[in-house]
């Protein structure tokens, strides 16, 4: 709990509390195994009693052999060294919702829209529940079996197909469409087509089920009969300018019965084809394969989510997505720098045509030839609201307009809510595929995908990718420096609560372990290094001391490619240093070691973000794998200056990357003792010159970058646009790393509204600390 | 003359003593404990301070550490 730095002899009261704490806990959960749930309510509520005691839970006789362990509150846990690991483990990131995954056990959590997700790749209730309960070491709850009935019931059962540019609702249940019909809005909007038949009017037609590509494999192998092969469906045709109306009409708030979209590219014979595959040396990989495989699992495809670890090759799933569906797509990405790097990955991967495919950003309007095409381009100039040039706007016109067959966003984790809306509202898609590699959002925006986009298709295990070398086996280390006596005393004053981070940033141990890590690296390992600051005050102070080049938002285009090719190319240049601008839009696949030394608060995101930059595989595979010559390969470290509030940053940031099953070591020693005078500020004059500066600089000066524009295009705009109505429209709004208050102040939080905290949901540790 | 102050020795690392010299000087003349400071991880206080420098100590930990909510 403390963290360690009472080792020497100080009194040690909180640990003392803690283990007090510990024997109430335990009292209490006596107390509600023998009494039922009348816990202690205002300290802890009986709910976390009863959820811990699992004594009731009754084995099979064969359990051993079964790999899950299900929980009445919808947990399952799975052993990963169960030899139906992989089939267990296919079957659950498809229905319920990854929450820890280290490396022996996992945690899995059924949640609504886990199941509903479920639904949509084209599992039924049945299938659910006997494969679970096939795969469970305990007889499944009843609890958990309602729940799945009750969260699938409406789940799925009626789809929105698109067809020769159509719109048909469909359902294979006639009563399921009889009651949405009275329902006035969608009634209003049916065409009744004169071919119809049957009773009610619906039109019958005899539809291939699934084809089992997906989950037939561990159907077969968990012993399981094979989904239908042929089932009836009935639908009705409504009107297209409708569909907005009737989608809404059918989500969990109206009438519940969320529509799944599924676009029959076979058949569309309107819109016309794109000569495009892939390259024969595209050779997707096996979890590629699995994730595309859940997007066209019944010769059609679904709109959703697809979510893989940076580095593990998320474009070549798009565009192997795009050549499959064969018809125009739109493909968003969010800044310039990716657009060029989509537009490059399609011409590499597939056989598209230079003519065909071309980038619309604000300094590249390009427009394709023929009838249909691909068009890369960022979220913002699509959604943007403002006056555009003439020439973008025949070009937006001509997107608007154009019925895509698939629009492909990248890191929709990053996009706000709204402008997804608008984004999705202007442009009229068949299927829509999101791409992201880390699903967590500091402002839970998150669950709006789901309906936007649709369903979360794959997402796969970071660890399980490292064991196949496909992405790279970091080192995750956590540096704790100690703060100098001067340096903590000033961060201990009242009056410099707005220089804490500069502070506890700038503090002279962090620079000596900082200083102490590029040499090592630069010199014994040959290793090039990005070092990451998001205090500008910092980066610079950082950078010009140890006399190495740095990017932050204001660093021009130009410089930029200089300095990242001096990067790439030279072996003089081995480290440079980023701001936040780094975090995701710079592709820099050469580096393998990332040394942070400020970072954004607390953001979850930020931190796998930039993990992210170093994940591609380097080398050869032979070496990577376990047993190779290198076991680990790439180095991520977080220096973190003790008995500061960045402590406490630094263990919520490193909370997903943990829940992936990554490790953090913690290095106490660093630099070593007897580095001495080799390293900067070992004199104590050197070290409080430094400590003047940093308490002279201005408060805004020692500040976050504020980076509300994001150095792309919309910079380009802020040139000649107002900029009040510009920082809306980029995204920047959106691009909030937003923390929910925990009692004390934040940096650079001020106009983000925090939720109001519900006390009754507080941590029950919390409970006790806050009341 | 030689004159003897009952006092309580602590032993800490060097950012707790300053935590503790800051807790200190934060208070009104009345209420200071600091009796002497021996050097940057030593010093001499009132007895009756044990008790609050401790659960300052424990607040402080307590707030730069993160616990994972439930």
């Amino acid at each position: 709990m403390g963290h360690g730095h009472g080792d020497k002899g100080r009194p040690s009261k909180k640990h003392k509390s803690s283990a007090k704490e510990e024997q109430r806990i335990t009292m209490v959960d006596d107390e509600d195994a023998y009494l039922g749930n009348e816990a202690d309510d205002d300290f802890r509520d009986g709910e976390e009693g009863k959820k811990r005691d699992f004594s009731k839970l009754e084995l099979k006789p064969d359990h051993a052999n079964r790999p899950l362990w299900a929980c009445a509150d919808g947990r399952i846990f799975l052993e990963t060294f169960s030899p139906l690991y992989k089939q267990a483990y296919d079957f659950l990131i498809a229905i319920a919702e990854p929450v820890c995954r280290p490396e022996s056990m996992h945690e899995y959590n059924l949640t609504p829209h886990s199941l509903y997700a479920a639904v949509s790749v084209g599992l039924e209730t049945e299938t659910i529940i006997a494969v679970l309960n096939k795969l469970s070491k305990t007889k499944l709850p009843k609890e958990m079996i309602d729940f799945i009935h009750g969260s699938t019931a409406n789940y799925g059962k009626v789809k929105l197909v698109l067809k020769k540019n159509r719109y048909f609702v469909e359902s294979p249940f006639p009563e399921v469409l009889k009651r949405l019909l009275k329902d006035e809005i969608i009634s209003k909007s049916r065409i009744i087509s004169e071919g119809s038949n049957g009773n009610d009017g619906f039109t019958v037609s005899k539809a291939l089920g699934e084809t089992g590509n997906g989950h037939g494999d561990l159907l077969n192998e968990a012993e399981l009969v094979a989904a239908a092969e042929e089932k009836e469906t009935h639908s009705f045709e409504i009107d297209p300018s409708q569909v907005e109306n009737v989608k809404q009409r059918c989500l969990p708030n109206a009438l519940n019965y969320p529509m799944l979209e599924e676009y029959d590219f076979r058949n569309d014979t309107v819109n016309p084809d794109l000569d495009m595959e892939l390259k024969p040396q595209a050779q997707p990989r096996p979890y590629q394969e699995k994730s595309l495989s859940k997007m066209f699992g019944n010769g059609r495809a679904r709109s959703g989510i697809i979510v893989l670890p940076c580095g593990a090759g998320k474009s070549l799933v798009g565009v192997s997505a795009a050549s499959r569906i064969r018809k125009s797509c739109l493909c968003l990405a969010t800044n310039a720098v990716s657009v060029d790097q989509w537009a490059f990955q399609f011409k590499l991967w597939s056989t598209i045509r230079d003519e065909q495919i071309c980038r619309f950003t604000s300094d590249s309007k390009e427009r394709f030839r023929g009838s249909a095409g691909v068009v890369v381009t960022t979220y913002n100039m699509v959604a943007f609201g403002g006056k555009r040039s003439e020439e973008s706007e025949k070009i937006i016109e001509e997107i608007r307009n154009r019925e895509w067959g698939l629009l492909l966003m990248d890191e929709v984790h990053v996009v706000p809510a709204h402008m997804f809306r608008k984004v999705i509202s202007i442009t009229k898609s068949h299927c829509k595929l999101g791409l992201t590699a880390t699903l967590v959002r500091e402002d839970e925006r998150i669950t709006d995908l789901n309906f936007l986009i649709g369903p979360k298709l794959y997402e796969a295990n970071w660890l399980d990718l490292v064991k196949g070398g496909f992405i790279a086996n970091v080192q995750c280390a956590e540096v704790w420096c100690p703060m100098t006596k001067e340096f903590f005393a000033e961060y201990l004053k009242k009056e410099n609560s707005k220089k804490k981070q500069a502070l506890y940033v700038m503090n002279p141990n962090k620079f000596r372990a900082c200083e102490f890590l590029i040499r090592f690296h630069e010199q014994q390992r040959g290793d090039k290094i990005i070092v990451f600051a998001d205090n500008l005050f910092a980066l610079t102070e950082y950078a010009m001391k140890l006399r190495k080049p740095m990017i932050y938002g204001a660093t021009s285009h130009v410089e930029r490619t200089k300095i990242l090719e001096a990067f790439k190319t030279s072996r003089d240049v081995n480290t440079i240093f980023l701001s936040k601008v780094g975090d995701n839009s710079i592709d820099i696949p050469e580096a393998n070691v990332i040394i942070q030394i400020s970072s954004h608060a607390g953001s979850r995101r930020q931190e796998a973000q930039r993990l992210g930059r170093i994940l591609r595989a380097k080398g050869k595979l032979q070496d990577r794998m376990a047993g190779g010559k290198e076991e680990y390969n790439a180095f991520f470290y977080s220096l973190v200056s003790t008995d500061t509030q960045e402590m406490y940053y630094s263990t919520k940031r490193q909370q997903f990357l943990i829940d992936q099953g990554y490790s953090f070591k913690v290095i106490t020693s660093l630099p070593p003792p007897d580095s001495g005078a080799d390293l900067s500020y070992h004199r104590l004059e050197d070290q409080l010159a430094l400590l003047s500066k940093v308490l002279s600089a201005g408060d805004d000066a020692v500040g976050l970058e504020q980076l509300e524009e994001d150095a792309d295009d919309i910079a380009l705009h802020k040139a000649r646009r107002s900029m009040g109505s510009m920082s809306a429209m980029s995204g920047a709004n959106g691009m909030v790393y937003m923390e929910y208050s925990t009692g004390r102040k934040l940096a650079g939080q001020g106009q983000l509204k925090s939720k109001p905290k519900d006390p009754a949901k507080r941590h029950y540790l919390f409970k006790r600390r806050y009341g | 003359m030689v004159n003897a102050t009952k006092g309580l020795f602590i032993s800490c690392d060097v950012p707790m003593a300053q935590f503790i010299i800051n807790l200190n000087s934060t208070l009104p003349a009345s209420q200071k404990f600091i009796i002497h400071i021996l050097d940057s991880t030593h010093m001499f206080v009132q007895p009756h301070a044990a008790e609050m420098i401790r659960s300052a100590v424990s607040d402080f930990r307590d707030q730069n550490s993160y616990e994972k909510p439930a």
